[in-house]
């Protein structure tokens, strides 16, 4: 029997440690984003649709440096055809090694706002921009000079402002046309949700695990106190009837009455809420990370038919079409419930992950995956009608 | 259920929750439950680790006997193996008994580092993803998402004070650990050894969040404690006296026994030749003299009888 006798040599354990601080550097970028990815689902106007594509993965095995640059990309919305596309440029590069990223992406996570002739985006860079929806040419940008904490949640165009929260805890309200600051509203924790705005009112809820009511003209708070919860907020609120229906991460569905803020009724699931919930027919849907969509009446919380287990977390917003909800999976699947009955088809089967809002415009489904592809469906068939590469 | 998932039951998911708990009870402070986590994780592991560190101090013991029996045979590479291995098992020393230690601890060290990662929840894919990994219990998801902040620190980013104590508290663990080498190839190798890890770790420690980078230095001041305890300064003082435990003089003393033994262990070289080993040697000798570990008892037994027979001995000569 041969034995190697310099198994044992200090070169050996050299070798050893160097493979171990491999290993530990590999093993913690499997499967372990490290650097925004973002990609927004589309927001359509005048036959056009806008988004914000997903940055390339920085991690995994070969901890690949990450894009950085993001975009705002116009297509046709009929055919797919693209009609502009602007890059928005990163910040400054603070250095790194390994898996981290060089610059702040600009991953645009929340859906673009389409007002009047500009589209507006928040950026995790914490930058807003204003761009010209004809040409694709930048109009403004806020701050000035500098960025905030990075907006994870989507930006909303509204009484000639743009309202969206930012990770620094704030709410900012700017003026649509020019990007001045109107106001600023202080919550105790991060905010990664999109507000909804309703009337003169902006509803929107914190990492701090309280929700609150905001003039959106002056600022000021509406409620005598923001709801409290155990948990922290990152769905997106539905107003409807003058009740506001919004989940929470300590897996309970809240309704408040939309003037005091009071709670009506509230319902436990068995994960977190993230997405926000549609409305029809005084009927609640709210899906969940759970895989399960809540069936709710929306007056007594009570569910109305036994949770539509879906078999995969649910983040993306669902969208009503023709008494049907729409919703996507993680695992990339697209169901149709018929509100009439309330029992759920399948209209297509993607097999990309979906993390992105869907929507539709005059019978089509667009849907956006983790894979940069665009597809558009048909709403009532489920039938693929176009798809494209959108990076 | 596939490989992933047995991973994430067994290992990630009570990793994960254990963080986020202690977080609640550890006032709110992410900080002080890594700290905590690794504190607990250390303390779980340490009968491996001190197994680790006296099988490594007793190869380390051994390797002026090495470097005489390579001088010995130089070009007859079995021999020399087998001599080797003669010596080992003389010594109670097994190659393996570092080694394995390590293998075994290697797959709680990624369960860790990737479960503080996937706890920092950095970008909103992390905590999306962190849902699927936790228990049902209220604690837990009311606690969530964990603050970033602790002391000066964001705990998502890197942060270059701790990334400089990370590589620092390498360098003085790596220090203690290293014993004067007489071969200047194993000199090299462990002034690179000193070097490269805390260098890379540093860097990496900019690079990574800094939640990471506390988990790193307390592991290393966790190591440290545990190399005092078991051998004294070691390489970073070297005119301190050692601190021993009587695991240590057994294994010091079962290898001068094997050493001076007359008839027994492996083929030993003629004091003439102990001298061209220079200085490392003979401060390892005087090292022997105070310090050992400890052996199987089975071992213990076999030292005292003489070898039957002796033909594998001295065949070369």
């Amino acid at each position: 029997m041969v034995i190697r006798s310099k198994a044992v040599s200090r070169g050996k354990i050299f070798l050893l440690a160097i493979l171990l601080v491999v290993v530990l550097t590999v093993s913690g970028c499997i499967g372990i984003r490290t650097s925004p990815g973002g990609g927004s689902g589309g927001t359509i106007a005048d036959g056009t649709l806008f988004l914000s594509p997903v940055l390339e993965q920085a991690g995994g095995f070969t901890c690949a440096a990450p894009s950085t640059e993001g975009k705002v990309v116009a297509v046709n919305a009929s055919d797919g055809n693209r009609r502009w596309e602007v890059t928005l440029e990163a910040s400054a590069p603070t250095g790194g090694f390994g898996c981290a990223t060089a610059a702040t992406p600009v991953a645009v996570y929340g859906n673009p706002a389409v007002a009047g002739e500009l589209v507006y985006v928040g950026g995790y860079n914490g930058k807003v921009y204003a761009i010209n929806s004809d040409s694709g040419a930048l109009r403004w940008v806020f701050p000035r000079e500098g960025a905030l904490q990075p907006i994870v949640g989507g930006v909303v165009a509204a009484l000639d402002r743009l309202y969206f929260g930012c990770s620094d805890g704030k709410v900012y309200a700017l003026d649509a046309e020019t990007g001045d600051k109107q106001w600023e509203f202080a919550t105790e924790d991060k905010i990664w949700a999109t507000p909804a705005i309703d009337g003169e009112t902006l509803y929107i809820g914190s990492f701090d695990k309280k929700f609150y009511a905001i003039d959106a003209i002056t600022g000021q708070q509406k409620w005598e106190k923001p709801f409290e919860t155990d948990g922290a907020f990152a769905s997106t609120p539905l107003v409807y009837n003058n009740t506001v229906y919004i989940g929470s991460f300590d897996r309970y569905f809240y309704a408040l009455d939309a003037a005091t803020g009071s709670k009506q009724w509230e319902f436990e699931a068995e994960k977190w809420f993230w997405t926000r919930a549609v409305a029809f027919n005084n009927t609640i849907y709210a899906g969940c990370f759970d895989g399960k969509v809540y069936v709710l009446n929306a007056e007594t919380g009570d569910e109305v038919v036994d949770a539509i287990d879906l078999g995969s977390a649910i983040y993306s917003w669902p969208v009503l079409v023709d008494g049907k909800v729409i919703i996507a999976t993680e695992e990339g699947k697209v169901y149709a419930i018929d509100t009439e009955n309330n029992r759920e088809t399948l209209l297509e089967d993607i097999g990309e992950a979906i993390y992105t809002p869907l929507c539709v415009s005059e019978g089509i489904l667009y849907v956006y995956t983790q894979l940069q592809n665009l597809y558009a469906l048909n709403a009532d068939s489920g039938a693929r009608l176009w798809n494209l590469t959108i990076e | 259920m596939d490989i992933g998932a047995i991973w994430d039951l067994i290992a990630m998911q009570p990793m994960i929750n254990t963080l986020i708990v202690l977080n609640h009870y550890l006032f709110n402070s992410f900080g002080l439950a890594i700290i905590a986590v690794t504190i607990i994780v250390n303390a779980a592991m340490l009968p491996l680790t001190l197994k680790q560190i006296r099988a490594s101090k007793a190869m380390q013991d051994l390797q002026p006997k090495i470097a005489e029996l390579q001088k010995k045979y130089p070009k007859d590479k079995q021999k020399l193996a087998q001599e080797q291995m003669k010596l080992f098992k003389e010594s109670g020393v097994s190659p393996a008994g570092c080694l394995l230690p390590l293998l075994i601890q290697m797959p709680i060290w990624i369960a860790l580092f990737q479960s503080i990662m996937r706890v920092l929840a950095v970008i909103p894919e992390n905590l999306a993803g962190l849902s699927q990994y936790l228990y049902s219990w209220p604690v837990v998801y009311s606690t969530l998402p964990l603050p970033n902040n602790f002391l000066w620190l964001n705990l998502a980013v890197g942060d270059l004070f701790l990334a400089i104590l990370v590589g620092g508290t390498m360098w003085v663990q790596q220090k203690m650990v290293m014993t004067p080498a007489a071969d200047p190839r194993q000199r090299t190798q462990s002034t690179l050894m000193l070097w490269m890890m805390p260098i890379m770790f540093t860097f990496l420690s900019l690079s990574f969040p800094s939640g990471l980078a506390l988990f790193w230095v307390t592991s290393s001041v966790i190591r440290i404690g545990i190399q005092y305890f078991v051998g004294g300064w070691g390489g970073l003082v070297k005119t301190a006296p050692k601190k021993q435990t009587g695991r240590d003089t057994k294994y010091k003393r079962r290898i001068a026994d094997v050493e001076e033994a007359p008839a027994g262990g492996a083929d030993i070289v003629a004091p003439s030749s102990t001298e061209e080993e220079g200085s490392g040697y003979e401060e390892s000798r005087g090292e022997r003299q105070d310090s050992g570990g400890g052996y199987p008892k089975s071992l213990r037994a076999t030292r005292r009888q003489p070898r039957k027979g002796g033909s594998h001995r001295r065949k070369g000569r």
